[in-house]
């Protein structure tokens, strides 16, 4: 089972069925393959940095589902193409990243338990030095 | 020690690069060591959605920074770049900016 996350902008003239059909139509294909929709979150209006398709406007939309077959990722890229009303979208495969993040976090804690005293050294080697005597030492943190 | 006790601890004037040691070059003048803004705030998930942090490592035109001016390390600009990217792509940061 892979997770993935798409991100998708529609045309912000579209009527709110007409973008909830466009949902529905995702978690369609998610639903056939065998997968599961995680979590459907609906931006709304935002501001594009780039014109797109003449629209300086887009209706920001973030799906996170895991689906096992692969195909099904293909599928949604496919029909949101050929969609009109679909000005652009982006698919992220999150798993791995997931899996990244939660080691790291794991060796995080471990060396805090470890030497919770030395551990801001052993945080960033060759980073944190005694201020130079003399400098004025802004308390930053 | 750049000891960081969660939340955004260090002020604005000096958050992109500013850390606690200052190094003394040839000339009279210190230079501020650089250090990661990721790894002092210990940011692990640099996200592409996540503009307002993406939009710190952008130039006014829209060019990444790069890291011997933010002084990001290696690894962190590595995926700062992948999530710049990814943000362009759909349209959260520009490509470029008219001057």
């Amino acid at each position: 089972m892979r997770i993935y996350e798409i991100m998708f902008i529609v045309d912000p003239n579209a009527p709110e069925e007409a973008i909830d059909a466009v949902i529905g139509q995702v978690e369609g294909v998610i639903r056939e393959a065998g997968g599961t929709v995680d979590k459907v979150d609906k931006w709304g209006k935002r501001k594009l940095a780039y014109r797109v398709r003449r629209r300086e406007e887009g209706y920001y939309v973030l799906v996170r589902y895991s689906v096992a077959d692969t195909a099904a990722v293909k599928e949604i890229e496919r029909r949101l193409k050929v969609h009109e009303l679909v000005l652009k979208y982006l698919t992220v495969r999150l798993d791995e990243k997931l899996r990244w993040l939660e080691k790291r976090r794991k060796a995080r804690e471990k060396r805090a338990a470890r030497k919770p005293a030395a551990a801001a050294a052993a945080r960033m080697p060759g980073e944190p030095v005694p201020a130079v005597p003399g400098e004025p030492v802004e308390e930053s943190e | 020690m750049a000891e960081t006790k969660g939340g955004r601890p260090i002020s604005a004037s000096q958050r992109p690069t500013g850390g606690d040691k200052a190094v003394v070059t040839r000339k009279q003048y210190f230079r501020r060591k650089k250090v990661c803004r990721f790894c002092v705030e210990k940011i692990d998930d640099i996200d592409y959605k996540d503009v307002r942090l993406l939009s710190a490592f952008i130039s006014e035109r829209g060019r990444i920074i790069p890291r011997r001016i933010s002084g990001v390390c290696t690894p962190c600009q590595r995926r700062l770049t992948t999530a710049i990217k990814q943000a362009r792509n759909i349209a959260l940061l520009p490509f470029t900016t008219a001057p």
